[in-house]
């Protein structure tokens, strides 16, 4: 099963956000992508997962096409996904967090013959999928009431719990300190199946450039290049897009160099500092 | 085992029995008190009905009354004199429930995009448009007259007649409302409903459909309210139009805010509470609704959420029950 972008644009008003995007992603890798703020990635997670329509051009999952789809039913056909702000329900604890990720789809089971989970059932695949992320301690927990860490740690549990061929991780790893960054890619990369794409989109290049098969860049609403970590890091483009040019750098430093010149007191302390 | 147990499942015994005491002595109370009961009876199933939006799927609708009105024409419609039709009161009961749920359905659609004030506003003209539609539709309502002259009601032969035979089938309907909304509270659609709640764009995102999620409420609980409706006409054997006020939506809303929401336990207390108090306070009637207000505000300052703690609710008494009564060494 792949997930295919077409031909995609997304327009917010005269902005235009992504521009004729066409993308492939297959089950069994990890992608990411990246690019400068603003360059279009969220919108790609978005627009994939329903919560904005496109403009132009279609998502396709497999032979269906998703973009015109509400969302509720793009989820249904094997898409999951976390969000940039952490989105769970606070209210509720963390088992029954991922319990309601297996609300019935359909009343009319007994008509059409689907198989539905029985509540044993239900339980011992949370109850595993908590095993898995290491949350078990915490199962009757109010999922508001855990450390931050833990709470995005849940929130990767519930994408992943339902077993979605396709799920799209919106900055994983937004928040977190080094160590828990570093944990997150280790869990990350342990989630990779051959019946499964991880698509990211992150900041945190450490951690794109450890786990990514592939990483496509996006630049004001552009593929920008496409490629193994290596290949993108070595891309002249890129370096551009997101460190400036060696002119722009150099103009950078001499204008920092200036503004301590003077600063006087502060560019000393500054420099004390180093 | 300890005798500390023994003395903990006796006192449980006693709670237990003193409830079924109170419970079986109302009948033998003047009839002035039966009725209180019946109405405090009556106010638990609609309050626990309309918790259903309210508390569980957090959507305010102010106009629960209107599917109570619904029920309770339906019972004057089809077991009066006015044309001449005669169904048995069980009939009605489920023909009730069922009008109340598609006015329910027919109310949930053309809200379903719109949240808290904007929701609020709509449910109660939606109640005040029932109640004015009753009030002008004379040659089917007898418009503010009413109707008079109701079947009296029984019940597979048994007649339902004095405050006391409605008190023992208000007590029976009163428990299975609540166990089923309990049974739903803990089912993945009381989970789901929460989590709309909580938040409507992610509960989308994990492929429920929120429409029927929505709709569904919207129809179990006023099916309830239809059903109560259907159980007020039998017994007061009249209806008219001004028994289902705008007041009478908000004393509903009441209960639940007042008793703590999406809180079973806590619905009865407000109940209790809000049905008891009037009567008390007969002799200072036209101040009925300062009264009201102030005890909302009280309840709001020093009890924010609702008189009863939503911990304790009846998941909670059932789990204390059952370890007391099963490994009593865990408590």
């Amino acid at each position: 099963m792949a997930l295919a972008l077409e031909n995609v644009s997304k327009h917010f008003g005269s902005l235009v956000a992504i521009k004729n995007l066409s993308l492939s992603f297959d089950v069994g890798s990890i992608y990411s992508i990246i690019g400068p703020n603003g360059a279009g990635k969220s919108t790609v997670v978005n627009m994939v997962a329903g919560s904005y329509s496109v403009t132009s051009g279609t998502i396709k999952l497999g032979s269906s096409v998703l973009s015109t789809l509400p969302k509720h039913r793009i989820a249904q056909l094997g898409i999951s996904r976390t969000y940039q702000n952490l989105r769970l329900f606070d209210g509720m604890t963390v088992l029954e967090n991922l319990e309601v990720c297996f609300f019935p789809q359909s009343w009319l089971t007994f008509l059409t013959g689907a198989k539905r989970l029985s509540k044993a059932e239900r339980l011992e695949i949370c109850h595993a999928c908590l095993a898995q992320f290491h949350l078990s301690d915490v199962a009757d927990v109010l999922a508001g009431d855990l450390p931050y860490g833990r709470q995005k740690i849940l929130e990767l549990a519930r994408a992943f719990v339902t077993e979605a061929p396709i799920v799209l991780l919106d900055e994983p790893a937004a928040g977190l300190n080094h160590t828990e960054t570093k944990d997150m890619a280790a869990m990350i990369a342990s989630l990779k199946r051959a019946d499964r794409a991880i698509i990211l989109v992150e900041h945190d290049m450490d951690l794109v450039m450890s786990i990514s098969d592939r990483i496509d860049v996006l630049n004001y609403g552009e593929l920008l290049c496409s490629g193994t970590p290596d290949l993108v890091r070595a891309n002249e483009k890129v370096q551009e897009a997101y460190l400036g040019t060696t002119e722009e750098l150099d103009d950078i430093r001499k204008l920092a160099q200036s503004r301590r010149a003077q600063g006087g007191l502060r560019a000393n302390a500054g420099i004390v500092r180093h | 085992m300890g005798n500390s147990v023994i003395v903990r499942r006796l006192g449980l015994l006693a709670v237990l029995a003193l409830c079924v005491l109170l419970l079986s002595l109302v009948p033998f109370m003047p009839s002035y008190y039966v009725r209180v009961v019946d109405s405090i009876l009556i106010y638990i199933i609609l309050a626990v009905g309309l918790n259903l939006v309210v508390g569980y799927a957090g959507l305010l609708d102010l106009g629960f009354i209107a599917f109570y009105a619904v029920g309770a024409y339906a019972y004057a419609l089809l077991a009066s004199g006015q044309f001449d039709i005669h169904l048995p009161f069980i009939v009605v009961l489920f023909i009730g429930a069922a009008a109340g749920a598609i006015a329910g359905v027919l109310l949930g659609f053309p809200v379903l995009k719109l949240r808290g004030d904007y929701l609020a506003i709509v449910t109660l003209s939606f109640g005040e448009i029932i109640r004015i539609a009753i009030n002008n539709a004379d040659d089917i309502t007898n418009g503010p007259q009413g109707i008079a002259g109701l079947d009296r009601a029984n019940l597979f032969g048994l007649p339902l007649t004095s405050p006391v035979h409605f008190y023992w089938l208000l007590l029976v309907l009163t428990v299975l409302v609540c166990a089923g909304v309990y049974y739903m509270e803990r089912s993945i659609l009381g989970k789901a409903w929460r989590a709309l709640r909580e938040d409507q764009d992610v509960v989308r995102g994990l492929g429920i459909n929120t429409t029927t999620l929505k709709l569904l409420a919207f129809a179990l609980s006023a099916a309830i309210g239809g059903a109560g409706g259907v159980i007020f006409g039998s017994f007061q054997r009249f209806v008219s139009p001004e028994s289902f006020t705008f007041q009478e939506s908000l004393l509903v809303v009441l209960i639940i805010i007042i008793g703590g929401v999406g809180n079973i336990v806590g619905v009865i207390a407000g109940a209790v509470v809000l049905v008891v108090l009037p009567e008390v306070l007969h002799f200072a009637a036209q101040y009925r609704l300062l009264i009201y207000g102030v005890v909302l505000v009280t309840v709001i300052v020093l009890r924010p959420g609702g008189l009863v703690s939503p911990r304790f609710n009846l998941g909670f008494i059932i789990r204390k029950v059952r370890t007391l009564w099963l490994s009593p060494s865990k408590t």
